[in-house]
């Protein structure tokens, strides 16, 4: 048989065998707290692909401090698709791996963020600080003990430290200053997790700790399940609005054949059903419609981003979490 | 840190235990504030005892995450591997070596005896990237080191469809494709003398139909039958040898069925052989009963197809096939097509009540004498036949077979083989070959024909 007739035979064999895949499997690396959102989510979606497609599509979900899972990702876990708490930990993933483009942002609506959130304290009602905590600037009474997960490794505490900063420079004017009163409370942290939902663990259900510096959403289901009697939510006059940024992880999806399905699968993060599971999720959902529905379940409160007040990330990340930076400056030296 | 939270919990009681002894004692004159006080005291040795506890949690569950991405090393019997934490990718070391003896109780091979190494092999296997499949497997056995399987394999479809390249079995015989440990005799039948072996190409193959049906197409340089093609040699002609297999296995995923083990199928294999030097058929005492004259060579396209089935059930395993091999043939200006068939019937039963399998038999015990325990015992059967095509003998001195060949060769054999451990195993098989010569044959005394062959073959395998 000549090479030509081989080939052709060959593929031919290929075409046919290769008809009968229906099965897609995909891996969402996401960070802490989205547990119970992407839960509800990719049953959805797998519906939605269904009916669209015929196709039935398994999302399996892995969850950890957002750095933490970006460092997975960068090191051979093949995810789909990453839904990460900073768009810095997908960045990093962008450019110590090259596994998706520099620009990933600006393949989605709204920066690839299609749900927000903030920090707020979740407070023992048992403590003895219990009334106290007003604001961050009570985080430094001394013997309170604060709970936050560990900067290094978690999105939520990245966020929720540098809306402490920003709340220090505006109250005491200088980022030296800022830099003082973030290590002031700090002094107060006795564990560092290295997650939120660890930190939850350690403040809910070990007993440890006064406040919680918490995803608005976190702080939420906490009250839900333990009860109202227990904790309080307690919104500090500022707070950082948080933006979970969300991205096809290309060349893995590639290698699998799942590019289709892995951007369906985030661009149905915008649909109207999806806006209306994060909103019941506790997530601040960023359609008009959405967002007019859940309006009320969310607290009012004065919020910056992350741009106007450090720059964007890259430059956060440089100041304050790289090594040597600030955070490391005031824990190493705790 | 254990030792240092049972020190809090002891500082803890002390302290309560004094507060209550203080509270006791001088009830009367402790004052409001003095009580909040000890709570509050109580309170803090009590969140630090928590706060030690938890970062002591926490040092666990970070090195049991650090003990994870350690490289995992699996040493038992039968499989040494080492794998990345991920198990993406893995080296596993396989190896097999026969020592065999060889005890002929015909005259014409008594000269023959002997105890020989028939298999020494390394085998080297694993995998790369998750997906990328490798095996190298040398043969330290013989006068020379020689690369038997060299290939690499991925999947494109998990189970459905999968690609190798390098040097691999050409999927024709059943028996053929069967591990070399795990057959039911020492010694693959006469029949094997027929089916293409080790080739070099690339070969696609899976399963389709929840395993029902297992398919292997391979396009490869060429090797007429019998034998292994050379890792370095060109294609014969400018033309790829292309052969296939069909088998299905239609209740293999019903558990309880009779008939889960029952597989049937067919393989065929075709290519251009010509200028092609021929190879020698062997008895079961490895001893040749048919070689075309040295100066015969194929003169174009050879086939051969081969029906083939088995069947196993609790300890029972049978296993059949059939060749008929055709191919163009000339020496000097004597060109012919000749075609030789041959078959192979074997059965085996395990005394002991294991499992037979295609894969082997795996003993319950291990051989313990000790311990009462002596592993499994198996007993085997075998009936094959090679028939010569007539025609390889017409010709006179331009014949492609000289007449000193055998024309037919029936081969029986029984044997025993017993399993001492997952991967030791002692076989002892009895051979008798009948030959059929050609019209006025008369093969030299002391020669492989000059008797019917009755072979005494042992040997002793380690395989892991």
């Amino acid at each position: 048989m000549k090479l030509k007739s081989l080939l052709s035979a060959l593929l031919a064999v290929v075409a046919v065998t290769g008809a009968t895949a229906k099965d897609i499997e995909l891996l969402n690396v996401s960070y802490d707290p989205t547990r119970e959102l992407y839960v509800e989510y990719n049953a959805a979606f797998s519906a939605y692909w269904k009916g669209k497609t015929g196709d039935n599509v398994t999302i399996k979900q892995s969850h950890g401090g957002s750095g933490k899972q970006a460092r997975s990702v960068i090191d051979g876990l093949k995810a789909d698709v990453v839904t990460l708490a900073l768009a810095n930990d997908v960045s990093a993933i962008s450019k110590n791996a090259g596994l998706l483009p520099a620009n990933w942002q600006e393949r989605l609506p709204l920066g690839s963020a299609p749900y927000t959130s903030t920090i707020v304290f979740l407070v023992r009602k048992s403590s003895p600080f219990y009334g106290k905590i007003k604001d961050w600037n009570d985080l430094t009474l001394p013997g309170l003990a604060v709970i936050t997960p560990n900067p290094k490794t978690s999105g939520g505490a990245q966020w929720n430290y540098l809306a402490a900063w920003e709340y220090g420079r505006r109250k005491l004017g200088s980022d030296e200053k800022a830099q003082e009163f973030v290590k002031s409370i700090y002094k107060n942290v006795p564990v560092l997790d290295s997650g939120a939902r660890g930190s939850t663990t350690t403040f809910v259900q070990r007993g440890i700790g006064d406040v919680f510096l918490s995803w608005e959403n976190e702080a939420f289901l906490a009250v839900k399940e333990f009860g109202a009697d227990k904790f309080e939510i307690v919104v500090p006059s500022l707070s950082i609005l948080a933006q979970p940024t969300v991205a096809v992880v290309d060349k893995v999806a590639k290698k699998k054949g799942t590019e289709a399905v892995a951007k369906a699968y985030l661009e149905y993060l915008y649909s109207d059903e999806a806006q209306d599971i994060i909103g019941k999720n506790y997530y601040r959902p960023t359609s008009a419609a959405a967002k007019a529905k859940y309006a009320a379940s969310f607290p009012k409160v004065e919020l910056f981003t992350i741009d106007d007040a450090f720059g964007g990330w890259t430059k956060a990340h440089k100041d304050h979490f790289s090594d040597g930076a600030t955070f490391d400056q005031i824990y190493l030296k705790k | 840190m254990r030792t240092l939270t049972t020190a809090v919990r002891t500082a803890l009681f002390t302290t309560i235990t004094a507060v209550g002894l203080t509270a006791s004692l001088s009830a009367q004159n402790a004052s409001a504030a003095d009580l909040d006080a000890l709570r509050e005291q109580i309170r803090l040795l009590d969140q630090k005892l928590r706060v030690l506890e938890r970062n002591s949690e926490l040092a666990a569950e970070t090195a049991a995450a650090d003990a994870k991405k350690l490289p995992k090393i699996t040493a038992t019997e039968g499989r040494f591997e080492i794998a990345s934490s991920d198990g993406a990718n893995s080296l596993r070391l396989r190896g097999l070596v026969q020592g065999d003896g060889r005890f002929y109780f015909d005259d014409a091979n008594a000269a023959q005896d002997r105890f020989l190494l028939r298999r020494a092999r390394l085998i080297f296997e694993g995998k790369f990237a998750e997906r990328f499949n490798y095996v190298v497997q040398p043969e330290f056995a013989g006068t020379t080191v020689s690369i038997l399987d060299a290939n690499i394999s991925t999947a494109l479809i998990p189970e459905t469809l999968n690609v190798r390249v390098g040097r691999f079995k050409t999927p024709v015989g059943l028996e053929q494709l069967q591990s070399d440990p795990v057959a039911f005799f020492n010694e693959r039948s006469i029949a094997t003398n027929l089916a293409p072996n080790r080739d070099v190409g690339v070969e696609i193959f899976g399963s389709v139909l929840e395993k029902r049906l297992g398919y292997q197409v391979s396009a490869t340089n060429g090797v007429i039958d019998g034998g292994n093609s050379n890792p370095a040699s060109d294609n014969l002609e400018g033309d790829f040898t292309v052969a296939g297999r069909l088998f299905a296995t239609p209740f293999v995923n019903d558990k309880d069925s009779v008939l889960k083990g029952l597989g049937f199928g067919i393989a065929a294999a075709t290519g251009n052989y010509a200028g092609a030097q021929l190879n020698a058929y062997r008895t079961d005492g490895q001893q040749n009963f048919f070689a075309y004259r040295g100066t015969t060579v194929a003169n174009g396209r050879a086939s051969v197809i081969s029906p083939q089935a088995y069947f196993y059930n609790g300890p029972l395993g049978i296993l059949a096939e059939y060749f008929s091999n055709s191919a163009e043939l000339i020496n000097a200006a004597n060109a012919r097509e000749i075609t030789n068939t041959a078959v192979n019937l074997s059965v085996g039963y395990v005394l002991t009540g294991e499992d037979s399998t295609y894969r082997g038999v795996t003993p319950k015990t291990t051989f313990n004498p000790t311990a009462g325990t002596w592993g499994a015992f198996e007993v085997v059967a075998r009936f094959a036949q090679v028939d010569i095509d007539d025609d390889a003998f017409l010709g006179g001195v331009t014949s492609l077979a000289a007449a000193t060949n055998a024309t037919e060769v029936t081969s029986y054999g029984l044997g025993l083989n017993w399993y001492l451990s997952k991967t030791v195993r002692a076989g002892f098989n009895v051979f008798q070959n009948d030959f059929k010569l050609a019209p006025g044959a008369a093969p030299a005394a002391g020669t492989a024909l000059a008797d019917d062959e009755t072979v005494f073959i042992t040997r002793v395998q380690v395989s892991f």
